[in-house]
């Protein structure tokens, strides 16, 4: 009885159901219908409106560039935009950095590294409504080519780097395209420091933009990333310049090694084969071999390794390394001057060449220029003592200066002096590696230095002990194995001249140059002990 | 000889020694009255100030005031066991003579490491402002070896400026100033309130109207000069000082050593003698 109740009520139901199900059908099937219908007339209007483009083949997206054709085409670059170009039709390949579409009128912003340009698609006798709306609809970050006229304009465009002329776009065709969504976004990136705290806007933090780098490095509008590795690239070269001037060979020096040369606790080990092998943490032993087969004066550009692990706003894992080293006649100094001359015209280079990065990088990362003399000044360290005690620091004769004390000892030399580069001479012995050559007059004291820049040390250096008896001596009192340094010690035997020498870390001179906070904003793939990728 | 065995010397001797006491007495007094007269004309109140007429009968030549050793302590404070450096920032443009001259006077008397640099606001300096202090001294490679550090920044600056112990002191701007902090090293000021008042006025004389004064101006002060060195070897009386130092480079920095007066010819003749302008000369050829 109750079964069947049961039965009927579902059947009832199933009915019910049915019915409302039929409906529902009917129902979609109009909508469908409809949609169907509205869809035909839409591809209508299209094939309509595509019939009746005349500027079809004007705009699009190319086929993927596979070396097809050699077209004979000059592809002016944004920088040349000047008002010498007026009135001529140029092809240009840029990216697109921003569009807004305005009724009949399409506005782009083309950019080419750190420049940009405003270029114009409107609706005319060269372009359709078609091809504005496709301008528009191409997206940020993609590349195009463009055929373009150049025209003056009325008002200077204070937002584009070529603020006298814009383009009125007749072609443009995509290169290749950007996905529309970007793990972060341009405007934040590029958005002056501190500035976006008072707006409450976002800003991209470190991490983010180290995760995307080749993204970041784009950075558009300010493009500061370009910037600072051009820079970068200019330290290098005016590095090389003028030591190779100043009569000194370039060398390579391997990079794997079979022992540490600076104490072994921040190396890295390698397996190699059967063993183990070290990344070197310096040139050191190398470039001191060539002083002692005779090679003089060398340096050396590459990759150094340090096993510290410390995350600090000046610690890389691995950077690249300028190291010189030079035999001397008979004072140090000799070596002191040849580098601080060499830093000053590195400075010199960039302060006369490269005035359009620096400005890029102070738009975003405000910071006073660089100030430096000429010779540089040379204090000694118990003069600084002098300085700190006098600030009221208390300091031994002999310890070694703090990160904090080193930074107040900037800022009082550059209270004196003016200048954010100097060079501290006379360091306590006691706080230099064992191949540092004591002072003939106080044994306290040695024949080394470090170079500083805004406060921070860029280099160290000294004289080296060239005598194998006299650096046996110092390996002891620094309870160094000595067989595990026999190879070196054996290299002075055979006649060594007196030389000296120093290492800089190419990333911390143009962070410390361009008055930036923190040593992966100029290495272009930083590496600490937190990061290994990109 | 056997004559006058017992010490005595023959009569016609020892008149003649008398005589010539009497003149040398005579004139001393001479010498004095009338550098009092000097004195009273120059400062009004002059016979007031015992100190002075005495020291003035204590016949310091010209060039011995510097003489006097100087505890650089007891000047510029304790020892702090590192080298005194006193940084000069001067523009190029105008090259701070009286300074080169007052280097020049302090390294006579202390060990001075000299050094010359360009700051990076300025992108050229000609050859002989960079040898402006000399040829580097044989020890500079040893700071501490040095008494005193004279640091001559050649820099883009409105206003030549000295920075000595930045923690203590201000900036000093203005070479006059600059000038009468370096000269107290050398040698004290007048301890008459009166002279060195005249010192300090002959200094500001010599910088506001004598270097930026017009020809008017520049006529009046020579007019001046004239005048005061009728009335004694110096500008300020007997002794050489800033004053003479300050007007003699500014004079020569304006190409006008070449004045008419007489007393001011002769008073360029004795600076020129003393060979303390030669460094500043080096500069205006």
């Amino acid at each position: 009885m109750t079964k069947e109740e049961a039965n009927g009520a579902t059947e009832e139901e199933q009915q019910a159901q049915s019915k409302k199900a039929l409906k529902k059908q009917q129902k979609e099937a109009e909508k469908a219908a409809k949609k169907a219908e509205k869809q035909a007339k839409l591809a209508a209007e299209q094939q309509s409106a595509d019939e009746d483009d005349f500027a079809k083949d004007r705009y699009g997206v190319s086929a993927m560039v596979q070396s097809q054709q050699k077209p004979d085409r000059a592809l002016v670059r944004v920088e040349d935009l000047t008002p010498q170009k007026v009135d001529q039709l140029i092809w240009l390949r840029a990216r697109v950095h921003t569009s807004r579409a305005k009724g009949k009128q399409c506005f782009l912003v083309l950019r080419q590294q750190q420049f940009n340009v405003q270029a114009l698609v409107a609706v005319g006798d060269r372009a359709s409504k078609q091809m504005v709306k496709f301008a528009a609809n191409i997206t940020k970050e993609s590349i195009v080519d463009v055929e373009a006229m150049v025209r003056k304009v009325e008002q200077k465009i204070e937002s584009c780097s070529q603020q006298d002329v814009e383009l009125h776009i007749e072609r443009i065709f995509v290169i290749s395209q950007a996905e529309p969504r970007l793990p972060l976004q341009l405007e934040d990136a590029v958005r002056p420091d501190g500035d976006g705290e008072e707006e409450g806007r976002a800003t991209v933090n470190q991490d983010t933009r180290l995760d995307n780098r080749v993204i970041d490095l784009r950075l558009p509008k300010t493009t500061t990333s370009q910037a600072i590795f051009r820079l970068q690239s200019g330290v290098c070269q005016l590095f090389r310049d003028t030591l190779t001037k100043k009569g000194f060979v370039e060398i390579q020096t391997p990079k794997i090694i079979s022992a540490a040369s600076e104490g072994g606790a921040n190396v890295f080990t390698v397996s190699y084969f059967k063993s183990s092998a070290y990344l070197a943490q310096s040139p050191q032993l190398y470039k001191q071999m060539c002083i002692c087969a005779d090679f003089d004066k060398v340096f050396c550009v590459g990759p150094v390794f340090r096993a510290e692990d410390s995350n600090t706003h000046r610690h890389l894992t691995e950077f690249v390394g300028l190291d010189i080293e030079m035999a001397f006649n008979y004072h140090y100094h000799e070596v002191i001057d040849s580098i601080t001359d060499t830093m000053v015209q590195i400075f010199k280079g960039l302060r006369d060449n490269f005035q359009t990065e620096i400005q890029t990088v102070s738009k975003q990362f405000p910071s006073e220029p660089f100030k430096f003399l000429e010779p540089t000044l040379r204090l000694e360290y118990t003069e600084a003592l002098a300085m700190l005690r006098e600030a009221g620091v208390e300091m031994g004769d002999e310890d070694d200066l703090s990160t904090p004390n080193e930074k107040l000892l900037g800022r009082l030399v550059k209270e004196k002096y003016d200048t954010d580069f100097y060079v501290l001479d006379k360091y306590p012995l006691a706080v230099r590696p064992f191949y540092t050559m004591p002072d003939p007059n106080n044994p306290k004291y040695s024949n080394s230095y470090d170079m500083f820049m805004r406060g921070e040390e860029i280099l160290s250096g000294a004289q080296r002990v060239h005598d194998p008896q006299l650096l046996t001596e110092r390996a002891l009192h620094h309870q160094i194995d000595l067989e595990k340094i026999k190879s070196y010690i054996d290299s002075f035997r055979y006649g060594a001249p007196p030389h000296g020498g120093g290492g800089i870390g190419l990333e911390r001179v143009c962070m410390l140059y361009l008055g930036l906070h923190n040593v992966r904003q100029t290495s272009m793939f930083p590496r600490d002990p937190k990061r290994l990728t990109p | 000889m056997s004559m006058y065995q017992n010490g005595d010397v023959d009569p016609a001797v020892r008149a003649l020694e008398v005589r010539q006491d009497e003149i040398m007495r005579k004139l001393y007094e001479l010498k004095a009255a009338v550098e009092g007269l000097a004195k009273t004309v120059t400062t009004p109140d002059a016979d007031l100030d015992v100190t002075v007429s005495s020291s003035l009968s204590s016949q310091s030549s010209s060039c011995d005031i510097f003489k006097a050793t100087k505890n650089l302590d007891a000047l510029l404070g304790k020892d702090l066991g590192a080298l005194r450096d006193i940084v000069i920032n001067a523009n190029p443009a105008q090259p701070p003579l009286t300074l080169l001259v007052l280097h020049n006077l302090l390294c006579q008397h202390y060990r001075v490491l000299s050094t010359v640099h360009v700051h990076s606001s300025v992108s050229s300096v000609p050859p002989q402002l960079l040898s402006c202090l000399g040829p580097k001294h044989a020890d500079s490679y040893a700071r501490h070896m040095f008494q005193l550090g004279f640091t001559l920044i050649w820099k883009n600056v409105p206003k030549l400026e000295m920075k000595f112990s930045v923690r203590n002191m201000c900036p000093i701007e203005g070479e006059a100033n600059v000038a009468r902090f370096l000269f107290k090293l050398l040698a004290p000021y007048p301890s008459d309130p009166a002279v060195a008042t005249l010192v300090d006025s002959w200094v500001d004389t010599a910088f506001y109207q004598l270097a930026d004064g017009s020809a008017k101006e520049r006529a009046a002060v020579l007019r001046a000069l004239d005048s005061a060195l009728g009335r004694g070897p110096w500008l300020c009386g007997t002794e050489f000082s800033l004053a003479d130092i300050a007007c003699y480079c500014c004079l020569s920095q304006n190409g006008s050593t070449s004045a008419t007066a007489a007393n001011v010819q002769r008073w360029i003749k004795s600076c020129e003698n003393l060979g303390h302008f030669g460094p500043a000369k080096l500069l205006l050829k």
